[in-house]
């Protein structure tokens, strides 16, 4: 890695249906918040980079050109970095890299979604081309099938992944009540999630996230100003991202190789070797709560085949071994652009000890991650309360 | 009393812009197979894999995939899902669909498709018939449209 | 700060093109494989430009042309908006010292997708601007006629960058319009929105255009000639049209930003020439004062000067410009790309005359130019 590169600070909207607010208004929210975090002036930022699902989800094209004020983006270098879900990862990475180059002391990086304003699913499904692959898909029917493979492969008995699943989904509702800026704060129990109507099988309603308006900004700084700026910032200590091809049937998606590859990237720049062990907190993007066992596997946190039996056994719950998602994860709030940067935020809000009712008590070294695209990206980003 | 504060009002809207997308010869042969009733897909001449529907380079090897292979209509179900909600596209007469990826013998990836061919509106029914790993076939329809459609459903083997 | 140096840049040709978006990509980044001699395994890392909006129809652009682009399992990132971020992005992740070559790559069919116009129309927000008809031609069009009238500029002067910039296209094999037109030709198309005449508008065209970057001591071992990049800048404008002054656009404080970075301190003399984004022709003209290649309100003497001719002081767009070829995201990449191909002098039948130590590639889109970028490239 360059030069290292520190959060300064975070900010994130209320997350919910927003529609008291405009568009823009709704990213003001978040990056009036960071540079209240953070505590400098926007004069005082370097460049900025911004990114959301494609924009057109909103009906507006290219709507860094309509933030530019609210981002106070106005006289300075804005990038814009998009990759589907996995968007709010790629955009830190932009922004990490900006700062790393040499190029920019302080960057900011913005990533919103307002889903409320437009058809998410309409969107989504013209990810595929209409001719080769059967349009008939959508973000959940993908994910479904996704988890069915898995199962499949693995020879997994479906009371068991639906009760493992079942578990992650109470722990994230739980933790989302218990997160004041959390789109959905209702508890539910263990037999509400398995007995939940079945959306696309296996997936239940209580295992899918919702459709969230929200946005999430995070200043990067140089090790130099960050150390000058801000008595503790998180250090970004690995990162890693990587794509798969774009017919789905190319490459397994019960072993996700971009997932693996990612982390193993990330991991391998932060030193870490044992991920479960060594990690205090993992921010996991789950959609969708079958997923997440997946990722379980595949971010190496536990055994490939094996992460229903560490699920069940209790080792991700709160108090396990290591902390999935104290955020309420993906499940309880998803404004898809800014859902990966605040994986990220939340990471930086725990091991710098800002995380409030949703602190893991001494955290110092977070993982966060995301996935997007046609079950084809998965980037990841390390940071440690250490330089 | 103090006057109720308006709530912020929304406002609707729709948007389309058309597009006109090419094929190129690579899918144009493939679909002109498909019109005879014919799935080929591509050989890689570095990897050896086949991959449907046919491709015109190998993603992983980058070379172009220049030998055509007609492959087997029949094949393994890797996964499969039951659609049963409504969305952009899809209109209520419209479902439950079941999607699956299927493994065509001799090839090395999976292909979307579409079960069919009994009463699917029977969830425990389609549990019952539609396994991981189960053989499949396709099903075309009569009149063809050199589009994927032409494979009417993919048939569950007993 | 670390170098990082141009190594091959390939483009696709000019042509509407039958080839689906996944062939067409994959051609172009292909010869430039093969014309450097890598595997497509053995390049560090991927960035890719494409617009989701101007995408053949299919969103999450990256989704599909991550297979074409050759980023299967590479590290990868892609930048939405003109591609000329996805360039300096690559920099960056050199620079940052985390990878040693780069695979930069913009893409579009424009004949796959709708008018540029119906794509433009949805920059304008729904209830204030959208309604009134904007979009980046209409915006153009008032822009011209404020510069027409508050510099005294000509309509005359505005076509000769047409007759300029299409007369360059003859000569590049590369480009969409291949037609020698008059200024009187110019001065005689449709007024579609007056001012703006119908040839002072640039097409929709269907352009990849790929390039590999790498650090300083990689690209000594792969090119006898790397171009190395010296400086960038990027600005963006407020919002609401209204808001601004249309003839003092964040391009000057772009330029002020590479020229910084690049050490110039008189661009006028230190830049042998220049690649510069004009969809509409007036634009060459505001864009050059701007970039303080003339002064302001000169862009009309520039032109009539015959500097900024393939033959003069200060050639300007010798690739024929976006007028003669409008791939509209990946334009800021093939301006890039021009200047670097200008510097390496094998620009083929369009290289100018004079040895090319520094050249300038600009790139822009939103109304009125709302971000503006530039990229200044050296021997």
């Amino acid at each position: 890695m360059g030069r290292a590169v520190g959060i300064i600070g975070t900010g994130q909207t209320k997350h919910g249906r927003r529609d008291d607010v405009s568009y823009p208004d709704l990213v003001r929210e978040a990056v009036n918040a960071a540079f209240e975090d953070a505590g400098i002036t926007p004069e005082d930022i370097d460049g900025v980079v911004f990114g959301s699902m494609p924009s057109m989800m909103e009906g507006m094209a290219y709507n860094h050109f309509y933030f530019a004020d609210a981002m106070r983006a106005v006289g300075k270098p804005i990038l814009r970095a998009e990759t589907c879900g996995s968007t709010g990862q790629s955009i830190a990475h932009t922004g990490v890299h900006w700062v790393s180059s040499g190029m920019a002391d302080i960057v900011l990086v913005v990533g919103s979604e307002k889903q409320h304003e437009g058809d998410a699913q309409a969107t989504m499904m013209t990810i595929l081309e209409p001719f080769l692959q059967l349009s008939a898909g959508g973000a959940p029917v993908a994910f479904s099938m996704q988890s069915r493979e898995w199962m499949g492969y693995y020879h997994i008995a479906e009371e068991k992944a639906r009760e493992a699943a079942a578990i992650i989904s109470v722990d994230c509702h739980n933790a989302g009540a218990n997160n004041p800026l959390a789109h959905i704060r209702k508890r539910f129990t263990k037999e509400e999630v398995m007995n939940a109507p079945i959306i696309t099988y296996p997936v239940r309603l209580l295992d899918v996230c919702p459709s969230s308006d929200g946005a999430c900004a995070v200043i990067f700084a140089s090790e130099e100003k960050a150390k000058k700026i801000c008595e503790t910032p998180a250090w970004v200590k690995g990162m890693g991202f990587r794509g798969e091809e774009y017919f789905i049937g190319d490459s397994s998606k019960a072993v996700w190789q971009s997932a693996i590859e990612a982390s193993r990237e990330a991991y391998k720049q932060a030193g870490i070797t044992n991920p479960r062990k060594e990690l205090d907190v993992a921010e996991i993007y789950n959609p969708f709560s079958y997923q997440e066992l997946m990722f379980l596997e595949c971010l190496g946190l536990c055994p490939l085949g094996k992460a229903a039996d560490y699920v069940i056994d209790g080792v991700f719950s709160p108090g396990g071994e290591l902390s999935c998602d104290p955020s309420g994860g993906v499940l309880c709030t998803n404004p898809i652009g800014a859902t990966g940067l605040i994986r990220l935020a939340e990471a930086a809000m725990q091991v710098t000890g800002k995380a409030g009712s949703r602190q893991i008590e001494g955290a110092k070294l977070a993982l966060s991650h995301a996935m997007g695209g046609a079950e084809q990206f998965n980037g990841v980003t390390i940071v440690g309360s250490e330089l | 009393m103090a006057e109720e504060k308006e709530r912020p009002r929304t406002i609707e809207a729709v948007g389309t812009a058309p597009f006109e997308m090419a094929l190129g010869p690579t899918w144009t042969r493939f679909f002109e197979g498909i019109k005879e009733e014919k799935i080929f897909g591509t050989r890689c001449k570095k990897c050896g894999r086949v991959l449907v529907p046919a491709r015109p380079f190998c993603p992983r090897c980058f070379e172009p995939m220049e030998e055509w292979v007609e492959v087997a209509q029949e094949g393994t179900i890797v996964t499969w899902s039951y659609i049963d909600y409504t969305y952009f596209g899809l209109e209520d007469d419209m479902i439950p669909v079941v999607p699956a990826t299927i493994k065509l013998d001799g090839t090395d990836t999976s292909w979307w498709g579409v079960i069919g061919g009994f009463d699917i509106k029977d969830f425990d029914l389609v549990a019952k018939k539609v396994k991981v790993g189960g053989r499949v076939k396709a099903v075309w329809r009569k009149e063809k449209r050199g589009c994927v459609q032409d494979i009417e459903y993919w048939k569950v083997i007993e | 700060m670390k170098k990082v140096g141009i190594v091959e840049v390939t483009q696709s040709p000019g042509a509407e093109s039958s080839l689906s978006l996944m062939e067409f990509t994959y051609k172009t980044v292909k010869e430039l494989l093969d014309k450097v001699g890598m595997r497509r395994d053995e390049v560090d890392t991927y960035v890719m430009a494409s617009s989701d909006v101007l995408h053949s129809g299919m969103s999450c652009a990256n989704s599909f042309d991550i297979d074409a682009t050759g980023g299967f399992l590479k590290p990868f990132s892609r930048t939405e908006g003109d591609a000329i971020t996805a360039f300096v992005y690559g920099c960056m992740r050199i620079m940052s010292g985390n990878y040693d070559t780069a695979l930069i790559v913009g893409l579009i069919k424009g004949s796959e997708n709708a008018d540029n116009d119906t794509i433009t129309s949805c920059f304008a927000d729904p209830f204030y601007s959208r309604p009134t008809g904007i979009n980046e031609t209409t915006a153009a069009a008032m822009q011209m006629r404020l510069y027409l009238q508050r510099y005294g500029i000509t309509e005359e002067q505005c076509a000769k960058v047409v007759v300029k910039n299409l007369g360059n296209a003859l000569f590049n094999p590369y480009t969409h319009i291949k037609k020698r037109v008059s200024v009187e030709d110019v001065l005689g198309s449709e007024r579609i929105c007056d001012p703006l005449k119908a040839m002072e508008c640039a097409p929709k065209s269907d352009g990849v255009c790929a390039m590999l970057l790498a650090s300083e001591e990689k690209a000594k071992e792969l090119t006898d000639k790397p171009v190395w990049f010296k400086g960038w800048g990027a600005s963006m404008d407020t919002f609401y049209l209204g808001d601004r002054d249309l003839l003092d656009t964040p391009l000057k404080s772009a330029a002020a930003s590479a020229y910084k970075m690049a050490g110039i301190s008189n661009p006028r003399k230190a830049i042998d020439m220049a690649e510069i984004c004009e969809p509409y022709a007036f634009q060459e003209l505001l864009w050059c004062e701007q970039l303080g290649l003339c002064g302001q309100g000169e862009g009309g003497k520039l032109i009539d000067s015959g500097a900024t001719q393939m033959n003069g002081s200060l050639p300007v767009n010798p690739s024929g410009g976006v007028l003669a070829m409008n791939p509209y995201v990946s334009r800021g990449l093939y301006r890039v790309a021009e200047a670097a191909l200008q510097i390496k002098g094998k620009a083929g039948e369009h290289q100018i005359d004079k040895k090319v130590n520094t050249a300038l590639a600009h790139a822009t889109y939103g109304f009125c130019g709302q971000w503006q970028g530039v990229v200044i490239l050296g021997s």
